[in-house]
């Protein structure tokens, strides 16, 4: 299997925020329609994608949606202020470059500070290169949203690109869609909504699917970079396979299921310990009576920033090991 | 008998999503007092003891502990580690470890000596990732016996106090465990005819997560949540529970009031003694998910005060636990013969 | 090798009554003439051939704390005698006072501290220990002020070669010159166990005086910060490699001669050692070598890590290193001319 370049361009590219997943739902459709048995859309938005079978239920998670900012307030002099939708920190957008789902674009200036750490929210604003009150109020409404701008970009290994965090969970299971094994499992690919704002559709697919497991695919943190986080997971090691971090500790069997398949197939793998934050198999393993559930992790650096890095030869390694899972 | 109990059961790993590696020495505490038991999918121990209604009483009491885990394994025998719950850093330094890994490892955690300790840094404490785990194995070996993500526990047996008070690591929340077995022990004399359901729950030190699963599997009617409280020390106020006084009760919103004052009746009229503890909101026990599961669960608090919380010299009094387990078969004999439904209408 | 035994007894500067009855007792079995001096020095004495007068000296006593204050509410207050660093105590098991009561360290909880309380370390004064009484009365019928406490602490082999245990600093320097004496050398030297290093090297300054000696040894258990992200200039001594001879700290500037002797010895006999690398830190060769007309001095040490805290880490290699390199230099010094 190789790397398919153009699809994840195309899902980095796509402009879809917490909450305002339908553009990227749209794309994941079109793409993997012809692949399914079932395609649903439940209330919150999750698109939920089955192969059937008469075995076990397993659900595989990815999110959609990415970090952005959504407008609170277009003043009189046409400066938009914005409050964060998912984890950016004030201290680190300034001078970033925004972009609309309508394609406009603005920048992040700052009030008058001295002292750059003292930066918060509410001191910032976006300025959206007009001088025409006219121009602001016919464009931008309280409530839009806008996202990284940022520019897909790779080398012969890795990527560069906004939202990799999850685009890149999508694609791996796009790719498993799409090379789905033969299997007595009912497998349901799950591409889940405002998973940035606190995993919130993995909860509801969660109940309403009632699985017998559930991994979630997501990134991780990386420990690689120079005085970086004290973690022991590699660009270009292989898949992750998460043993805990801030909402799960991977259940026993998953860990194990997870490890063996890797040692048996000879997909590269490294174990991952996360000491901040969380994926959709938080609120999954707590759903109804409980769901053992675990995750397959992509090493990515630079995570909820414009430029994520991840190592394509991880990526395949994740497919090899979703598919595996299919298969058991 | 309760102090063996807790000198074999704290000594024991059951760090938080690890529960399972020693699951079966709960089982064979709690098999000769009930009838049935499941291990749930999030890590809980759940020991049913059949009655002769329809009724479902939980009684839930956390079997897990905070602990440590692996991070990285550096050179010339070094581990670094994160917490699995909230460890206070200050406690771990010069401690003896046990890494649970292909074997147990032994380890200690020691600090830097003080000429290259800046005078200042004396008056900090030392975060979490600035500690490591010196296991005296060289890199090669240690590799082999410890892997990212397995768990270590600070090494310390039980340590009799005077009086009935012990000191051990993990009596939060296995002092209350012990409570279950108290009560176990004394509904298995009497007839109870409710369902009784002893959950040693699972991943209460990461978010009181096993109680969540647990109580949806169980669907209780009503719900007995035990935990530790702060017992009184110095440097706190007059209104903390103190040792060897009885249980805490736990009063506020999140606790059904009569289901409250029919246990402290209950004291009240066999002379249990017992004390008070306030709760306005929050009370980061199994009760934060019980309380909301389903349709609901109404639950009362019982608290048992423990000194030095979240150490490996958690302090508590035995004669405590005693009180606490007795006082609640007396509660659930109450309970039975009286109209559940009625005194959980509001 | 009596470091099982050695550590494991309580003897915090100036109540090392235990470790010394144990020193006289195995002093005893080995056939070895000693005497107890009027500060509670045990001064025993290797005959052999004899050039020069050789003292061998290791300090008996350890860092603890000793009992200040009992409250109304039974808790018991305590000072640090000998430096700790007061980070070492939270959270610890003690044994106090002759009678051994049980005992923990306890603090406040951190879930009950505010936000710049939670960055500080605790200092002693607000620490306490705990021993599961609810009265002063209560207490006071068990510990009394004064009463010494120390850490509750296993001896441990772990890893490959190290052991873990309390008081390595100095009972590693006592088990060594157990085993010299035991060897029954002919080569004449007073073995001295001193009392009260870690207040001020007391014990050894009497002694000193009273023997007079020409050439003296001491043998420590030193620091070691051979520890993840130290640069290896600030390690002072590294487990492991060797025993560690010292060239210089704050009470001592070791005779360079001696200190190339002992070196040289070291390497002809294929012996692991190591220069001390660091000006900090002293011990019992500080009065040795100043009392009377003076005396050369050299100092042989076991590398500690985690030195004053109730977890010292050494090697059992080092140790024996310690040993046979201190054998060998008493050996040289007495040879036949």
């Amino acid at each position: 299997m190789n790397y398919n370049s153009e699809l994840m361009r195309k899902l980095s590219d796509c402009f879809s925020p917490s909450g305002r997943e339908n553009n990227i739902r749209e794309l994941i459709i079109n793409e993997i329609k012809g692949y399914a048995d079932e395609i649903n859309v439940d209330a919150l938005g999750n698109l939920i994608v089955r192969k059937k079978g008469n075995g076990k239920k397993i659900l595989f998670s990815a999110h959609m949606d990415q970090i952005g900012l959504i407008i609170t307030h277009v003043d009189e002099k046409g400066f938009l202020r914005f409050s964060n939708v998912g984890g950016i920190s004030a201290k680190e957008i300034l001078g970033l470059r925004m972009i609309f789902d309508n394609g406009l674009e603005g920048v992040v200036c700052s009030e008058e500070i001295k002292d750059k750490e003292k930066i918060t929210m509410n001191k910032l604003f976006l300025d959206v290169a007009s001088t025409s009150k006219d121009f602001v109020k016919n464009n931008f409404k309280t409530g839009d949203m806008c996202v990284f701008k940022s520019e897909y970009y790779e080398t012969d290994d890795c990527v560069i690109c906004r939202a990799a965090d999850d685009r890149i969970g999508c694609y791996i299971l796009i790719e498993a869609l799409k090379n789905h094994p033969s299997t007595d499992n009912d497998v349901y690919y799950v591409f889940s909504v405002q998973e940035e704002v606190g995993c919130r559709g993995a909860k509801t697919a969660a109940y309403q699917i009632n699985p017998d497991l559930a991994i979630a695919v997501d990134v991780t943190d990386t420990g690689d970079t120079d005085n970086g986080t004290k973690m022991d997971v590699k660009l270009g090691e292989g898949a992750a396979i998460k043993i805990m971090d801030k909402y799960i500790i991977t259940h026993p069997e998953i860990k194990n299921l997870l490890t063996d398949l890797a040692i048996e197939k000879n997909i590269k793998y490294q174990y991952e310990v996360l000491e901040h934050g969380g994926t959709d198999a938080g609120p999954i393993h707590l759903s109804r009576e409980g769901v053992p559930s675990g995750a397959i992790s992509i090493p990515t650096r630079n995570i909820h920033t414009s430029g994520e890095i991840f190592s394509k030869s991880d990526v395949l390694e994740c497919i090899k090991l979703v598919i595996e899972v299919i298969k058991k | 008998m309760l102090k063996e109990f807790l000198t074999d059961i704290c000594q024991t790993q059951f760090v938080s999503g690890f529960e399972h590696i020693n699951g079966d020495k709960l089982i064979k505490y709690f098999e000769p007092y009930t009838d049935t038991y499941e291990k749930d999918k999030v890590g809980s121990y759940i020991f049913k003891a059949g009655g002769t209604n329809n009724a479902k009483i939980m009684l839930s009491a956390h079997i897990d502990e905070i602990g440590l885990m692996i991070t990285k394994v550096l050179d010339d025998g070094f581990l670094s580690f994160t917490q699995v719950g909230g460890i206070n850093p200050a406690s771990l330094i010069a401690q003896d470890v046990i890494i649970y890994g292909r074997e147990n490892v032994f380890g200690v955690i020691g600090i830097k000596p003080p000429h290259v300790t800046l005078a200042e840094d004396r008056d900090k404490t030392v975060p979490l990732d600035e500690l490591y785990i010196d296991t005296g194995y060289p890199k090669e070996i240690l590799e082999k016996l410890v892997t990212v993500g397995d768990v270590a526990t600070v090494k310390r047996e039980l340590v009799s106090l005077q009086d009935d008070v012990v000191a051990a690591k993990a009596l939060d929340d296995r002092a209350c465990v012990a409570v279950m077995l108290e009560t176990a022990k004394e509904l298995k004399k009497i007839s109870h005819k409710s369902n009784i359901y002893y959950t040693c729950s699972a991943q209460e030190e990461t978010g009181y997560r096993g109680a969540i699963t647990a109580s949806y599997k169980i669907n209780p009617d009503i719900a007995i949540a035990l935990d530790v409280t702060f017992g009184k020390a110095p440097e706190m106020g007059s209104e903390v529970p103190q040792l060897g006084k009885g249980p805490a009760v736990c009063l506020g919103g999140r606790f059904n009031p009569k289901l409250t004052k029919k246990f402290i009746d209950t004291c009240n009229n066999y002379n249990y003694p017992f004390q008070y503890e306030v709760a306005p909101a929050a009370t980061g026990t199994d009760t934060e998910g019980i309380q909301i599961n389903r349709e609901g669960v109404p639950c009362i608090l019982l608290s048992i005060p423990l000194r030095y919380m979240h150490t490996s010299v958690e302090t508590i009094s035995l004669k405590d636990v005693e009180i606490t387990g007795r006082a609640i078969a007396r509660f659930i004999n109450e309970l039975d013969n009286s109209d559940l439904e009625e005194i959980l209408c509001f | 090798m009596f470091l099982k035994e050695l550590t494991e007894l309580s003897g915090v500067s100036g109540n090392e009554y235990e470790v010394r009855n144990y020193i006289k007792n195995k002093l005893k079995e080995i056939g070895c003439e000693f005497y107890v001096d009027k500060l509670g020095n045990v001064i025993a004495h290797n005959k052999g051939k004899k050039n020069k007068k050789i003292m061998v000296a290791a300090h008996m006593d350890e860092v603890g704390l000793i009992v200040s204050h009992i409250d109304s509410d039974g808790f018991i207050k305590f000072q640090a005698v000998g430096g700790i660093d007061q980070r070492v105590l939270n959270s610890k098991v003690v044994t106090i006072g002759e009678n051994k009561i049980n005992g923990v360290i306890g603090s406040k909880a951190v879930h009950l501290m505010k936000g710049e309380e939670r960055e500080k370390s605790i200092p002693i004064d607000k620490l306490y220990i705990d021993i599961g009484t609810d009265s002063k009365s209560e207490t006071e019928k068990l510990v009394n002020i004064g009463d010494y406490v120390t850490f509750k602490s296993d001896y441990v082999e772990f890893g490959e070669d190290l052991i873990k245990a309390k008081a390595l600093d100095d009972r590693a320097g006592c088990s060594a010159l157990l085993e010299l004496l035991s060897m029954k050398l002919d080569a004449d030297f007073y073995g001295v166990f001193t009392v009260m290093e870690e207040v001020g090297c007391r014990g050894a300054q009497t002694a000193a005086y009273s023997l007079d000696p020409d050439f003296s040894i001491v043998l420590e258990g030193t620091v070691s910060a051979d520890m993840p992200e130290i640069k290896d200039h600030s390690k002072v001594t590294s487990i492991g490699k060797g025993a560690a001879i010292s060239l210089m700290d704050s009470s001592t500037l070791y005779d360079i001669n001696e200190v190339r002797k002992v070196e040289r010895i070291a390497v002809e006999n294929n012996i692991p050692y190591q220069l001390r690398k660091s000006s900090a830190g002293g011990n019992d060769a500080g009065p040795i070598h100043k009392t009377k007309d003076g005396s050369k001095v050299v100092a042989i040490s076991v590398p500690c890590r985690y030195i004053h805290s109730s977890v010292n880490v050494a090697s059992i290699n080092d140790y024996n290193s310690v040993v046979q390199l201190a054998k060998l230099v008493i050996l040289d010094n007495q040879k036949g001319e």
